[in-house]
């Protein structure tokens, strides 16, 4: 221990990426000891970013990013905030005019190692001992999380800290050396690492001038005595060609990320502790947590008085005292906040402690700075699918046809319009004004699209912005449909989702679509959305074997709908007639669903619409409507048609609940209606029946029944209705089309006025 | 002398039915201990969840939500008042008797809170005969649990508070608030000793009852008791519990088989949260509470089926029956939702709930 602060060695500062005590101790002690070179781990082909990262216009959080150029793209991604170590020892060493490198394996090595090593965990399951999980049963607390806050993160003294993280390193390694899958790697990154030390030493650093800023877990190898790495063993080492940038990045996306050194559950939290660790105030952290959560909370209309702070800030206190220890840690605040704002409802400030805990900062860079690779993957693809000439800033059409071209030779250039289908659909997703979609001649889009691009400086800039959103156009459209299955809200939004996910051509997006529409099926209660949604989702799977996709996930989800749709159609069926209008469609959706679908439960649904069709209590029209698919779909025979035709129509049943009815009958096939002589002689029966008041009643009703027939249809049903009363074909079309004289004409008038309650 | 008198009473208060436990705990104690109690907030916690002192076990009392009694202890520590949360079933009196046993070794200070509870019985009411015959004095005066809490400097329980109307639970702000009671009939005022708080105990399901005002919520901070955490300690809760019924109603039937249990459980689990037990699916839950106390008496009525009419083991048949009565209660969303739940998700277990899927199909036609 005494050799490292002895002369002979560099100070070796071990931290844990991401922590603001980490930072705050290291600036301390670079004050301290004023070093002229100042190592920091992190790729050292890209110490030329440095300069980048302290200019002013650059505001944290970003990151470094290296990223092949051949396909898969892989990417390696060193994100910092402004409390990372890291990021404040760059900062320092370049206020104080002192030399700054990254000493750690170049970008091209770390990718082509992170290439094998998916190869190797594709074969065997790691087979490492969790010493997190150790660490959670020993520390009796939730999680290491808080037991690194607890005993590193509330220590505001240097030396303590730099004993404490190396210490913690050292033993972290005694436990785990040999046995984790990444040992290997880390030994060479060390060897790799000592070369650059010992290459800074001879070009004349004192190594007492010297600072190395390392993971804790490294500091034990740095200072051991295993040999640096030779010239002969740097050039075996394994390279991809890459490039590299900076890259704006947001605490979303560090919250998101989580594991060690990648990101932080609760960046704006770790902001906070860093705030206080710079006022040197502990307390401040306690102090504005609770009252950001509180500030959040009156801003969304919940009532919060400050006495409810103060006892959150004392329940903390009490909280991190029963642990044994003086400052409250995350844990300790939340839980107090919840228990004093939150009536002992998380749910209740949930949405404060996401914005408190996470935030939404979102770093800067100075124009003309980041070339991302979700910007190179971009331009590879346009070059890739043909589609270079279209980048110019007038807008040029672009037709698709999606079918196999069988007059090619390759199976690319036989699917390349689908292809760039899949391509223009995700930019779509993204909100890239570069494409846009006109609609087709065809009725539902099946084989063919239009496309309008145009390629503007906006174009450019949303590109980088999708930077945050994936690495390549398809990964960030996948995280695109993600966000938006989240934000959705029902049933038939998330349907569109799926629906775009199959215009991308991208089943993992399908699928997670589908599971979210499985968990909020469950809820949904109105007939018409889920109509629609299975309507929806009936349609991608007729079409979906043109994008050459697997729509048969879908399936279970659908007959899930559709049985929801049966069981809840019967009781939806009593509403209004207004209502009713719109639940027609309903159910014509749901038909026409379970008519293109034959693996749906079709008894189910026969019989649900039996049921409609032989309740009472329903809207008349409705269960008239029921009828007239049974009849459409041949389940119901003449005699059926004409017993139900006079029970409706029997007399005492109300003239407008019968001709209610007839109306919803009248609905659909209309032609095989008319050519029902039975039910003609049904109707017939039924206004005999009726005395002089009933009948102009009915009439009314008869009268809209109609009203949307054609007059073609009109002169059959007359010359049907003739038929039975011996009238021939003449003179019913005579007496039809005969203007009206005066006294019809009132007599109809008066039928307008006609008051339904006598 | 003791020991008779323990047999002959149905159930003795929690410290003196661990007084073993506590004595060892005092007995180890090294942390500092807040003024009114008997130990420290760290012996608290570990007689509560369990663990070892010396060489006395420390039986759990509460299994699950450590964290929960964490930060009712802290509350305490606090001298706020807390108030404990939950459906009906999920230890709220339980825990609030072995809290109250823990810190002040007397759990019997307790306000049972019904329509009927007045505000003297929260303050203090009086002996009528003594106070005609002599006036109001002392020694006439009859304290309440609250009033004597305050002159010892320890715990009160208050049980079921929203069931009470609401001037009766405005007369606790006071007492909360300013932490003393007057007694304008006696000149006197009666300040709180340190070490005095309350714990009271809500049923959510009873919200509407006496819904609590806002300015009493203020003076509480709030715990909510959720049911069992996992499945496998839901499952512990009832079989000890089904075992222990059977033996007092002599049901002749044998105790339902773990699969039996697993499968009521994973049911009420699953309807009561409305998702999967995998969390993959979500359904509709029922309108029902479907509490843990409601699965062990749907358990035992099982028995008591098989017992009296059958050949003493549990069928299909039997289950089915209970279920249908526990899920399907007078709604008919209800009813939707048990079909939804039959079609989606039984029927596609395979094989082993087959029987099940049929009986219960057949009876909820």
């Amino acid at each position: 221990m005494n050799s490292i602060v002895s002369q002979s060695v560099p100070t070796v500062f071990g931290i844990r990426h991401l922590s603001p005590a980490g930072a705050w101790n290291l600036i301390n002690l670079l004050d301290a000891k004023k070093p002229r070179l100042v190592l920091v781990e992190g790729p050292s082909d890209l110490t030329d970013q440095m300069s980048h990262i302290v200019r002013r216009e650059t505001k944290p959080p970003i990151a470094i990013m290296a990223y092949t150029q051949k396909l898969p793209i892989r990417t390696i991604l060193y994100p910092m905030a402004e409390y990372s170590p890291e990021y404040q020892a760059i900062r320092w060493a370049f206020e104080h005019k002192r030399e700054c490198r990254f000493i750690d394996l170049p970008s091209g090595v770390f990718l082509a190692i992170a290439e094998s090593r998916q190869q190797i965990d594709q074969e065997g399951e790691e087979n490492s001992i969790n010493v997190y999980q150790r660490l959670d049963e020993l520390s009796g607390e939730d999680g290491h999380e808080t037991f690194w806050e607890r005993t590193i993160e509330h220590t505001c003294i240097p030396e303590a800290y730099l004993q404490g993280a190396r210490e913690f390193g050292k033993q972290l390694r005694e436990l785990t050396q040999g046995r984790e899958s990444d040992w290997a790697e880390n030994l060479v990154r060390e060897a790799y690492m000592k070369r650059q030390i010992a290459d800074a030493v001879k070009e004349g650093y004192a190594p007492e001038e010297i600072f190395v800023i390392t993971g804790s877990y490294h500091v034990q190898g740095l200072l051991s005595d295993s040999p640096a790495m030779t010239d002969e063993e740097i050039k075996s080492l394994p390279c991809l060609e890459a490039e590299k940038t900076l890259m704006p990045y947001s605490y979303y996306r560090l919250s998101s990320r989580s594991g060690y050194g990648a990101g932080n559950r609760a960046p704006a939290y770790y902001e906070l502790l860093w705030q206080g660790l710079s006022r040197q105030k502990p307390s401040h952290t306690t102090y504005s947590y609770l009252s950001r959560i509180a500030a959040y909370q009156r801003a969304n209309g919940n009532m919060v008085s400050s006495a409810e702070v103060i006892e959150a800030v004392r329940l903390a206190g009490a909280l991190a005292e029963l642990h044994g220890y003086p400052t409250p840690s995350l844990r300790d605040l939340r839980d107090a906040a919840t228990t004093c704002m939150g009536h002992g409802n998380f749910g209740e400030i949930s949405q404060a402690v996401a914005d408190t805990e996470i935030g939404t900062r979102i770093g800067a860079l100075p124009d003309g700075v980041s070339r991302t690779s979700i910007q190179s993957d971009f331009y590879r693809l346009l070059t890739d699918l043909k589609l270079d000439r279209f980048r110019s800033v007038t807008a040029q059409d672009l037709q698709l046809d999606l079918r196999e071209k069988l007059t090619v030779k390759s199976e690319k250039s036989a699917f390349l319009d689908l292809q760039r289908s899949f391509f223009l659909h995700r930019l779509r997703v993204l909100g890239i004004s570069f494409v846009r979609q006109t609609q087709t001649s065809q009725d539902q889009a099946t084989w063919k699209e239009n496309w309008v691009l145009c390629w503007t400086p906006e174009a450019e800039i949303e590109i980088v912005e999708a930077a945050l959103k994936g690495d390549t156009v398809a990964s960030a459209a996948s995280f695109q449909m993600k966000e938006d299955v989240e934000t959705g809200g029902n049933i038939a939004a998330i349907a569109a989702v799926i629906e775009d996910a199959f215009c991308c051509g991208m089943p993992e997006s399908v699928a997670y679509a589908t599971s979210a529409l499985q968990k909020m099926a469950a809820d949904a209660a109105n007939i018409n959305e889920i109509a629609e949604t299975a309507f929806r989702l009936s349609t991608v799977l007729r079409y979906g074997n043109i994008r050459k996709l697997d729509s048969t996930p879908l399936l279970p989800i659908l007959d899930q709908l559709f049985l929801r749709a049966c069981l809840l159609l019967p009781s939806s069926c009593l509403c209004d007639d207004a209502a009713a209008a719109i639940i027609v469609k309903g159910i014509d959706s749901l038909n026409q669903v379970s008519i293109d679908q034959e693996q749906l439960d079709q008894e189910r649904w026969l019989s649900t619409l039996n049921q409609i069709a032989g309740r009472d209590d329903l809207n008349t029209k409705l269960s008239g409507f029921a009828a007239a698919i049974l009849l459409e779909r041949g389940c119901i025979s003449n005699e059926q048609l004409s017993t139900e035709v006079e029970r409706r129509l029997s007399k005492g049943v109300p003239a407008e609940l019968g001709a209610n009815w007839f109306s919803g009958l009248s609905m659909k096939n209309r032609y095989a209606l008319i050519a029902r002589m039975s039910l003609w002689e049904s109707l017939d029966k039924y206004l005999e029946t009726l005395d002089d008041e009933e009948f102009k009643r009915a009439l009314v009703f008869l009268r809209r029944a109609f009203a949307d027939f054609s007059p073609k249809e009109k002169s059959d049903i007359a010359e049907n209705l003739g038929e039975l009363w011996q009238v021939n074909v003449q003179q019913a079309s005579e007496m039809l089309y005969a203007p009206l004289n005066k006294d019809e004409k009132k007599l109809l008038e008066e039928l307008d006025d006609f008051d339904f309650g006598s | 002398m003791a020991a008779k008198t323990e047999t002959k009473v149905q159930r003795l208060p929690a410290e003196q039915l661990f007084q073993k436990e506590i004595d060892a705990l005092i007995a180890a104690e090294k942390d500092p201990i807040p003024t009114g109690w008997k130990m420290s907030p760290r012996s608290v916690l570990t007689y509560i969840t369990g663990g070892k002192v010396g060489r006395t076990v420390i039986t759990p009392k509460y299994i699950g939500h450590k964290r929960l009694v964490e930060i009712a202890i802290s509350t305490l520590v606090t001298d706020r008042a807390l108030l404990l949360i939950g459906e009906p079933g999920t230890a709220k009196s339980w825990l609030s008797e072995h809290l109250t046993a823990a810190i002040n070794g007397d759990s019997t200070k307790v306000i049972q809170g019904t329509a009927g509870t007045t505000e003297e019985q929260i303050r203090y009411s009086w002996n009528y005969a003594m106070l005609i015959s002599k006036g109001p004095s002392l020694d006439a005066m009859l304290k309440s649990p609250i009033y004597r809490a305050m002159e010892t400097g320890s715990i009160a329980r208050m049980e079921e508070i929203s069931r009470c109307a609401s001037e009766v639970q405005d007369a606790l702000i006071s007492i909360l608030s300013e932490k003393r009671i007057s007694v304008p009939e006696l000149g006197i005022e009666v300040p709180a000793q340190k070490g005095f708080s309350v714990i009271a105990t809500a049923n959510t399901r009873d919200k509407g009852v006496n819904e609590m005002s806002a300015a009493l919520k203020r003076r509480f901070n709030i715990v909510v008791l959720p049911a069992p955490a996992d499945l496998d300690s839901e499952m512990e809760i009832v079989q000890t519990r089904v075992a222990q019924l059977s033996e007092s109603l002599d049901l002749n039937a044998q105790l339902p088989p773990q699969e039996v249990v697993e499968k009521v459980c994973t049911i009420f689990r699953e309807l009561r949260s409305g998702v999967t037990l995998d969390g993959k699916q979500k359904l509709k839950p029922t309108s029902g509470v479907l509490s843990t106390a409601e699965a062990i008496s749907l358990l035992a009525n099982s028995m008591a089926l098989a017992g009296s009419f059958g050949d003493g083991t549990i069928t299909d048949y039997d289950l089915a029956a209970g279920l249908q009565g526990a899920v399907v209660k007078d709604e008919d969303k209800d009813n939707v939702a048990w079909k939804e739940y039959l079609e989606n998700i039984m029927k596609k277990r395979g094989s082993r709930w087959l029987g099940l899927y049929q009986e219960c199909k057949e009876l909820n036609r």
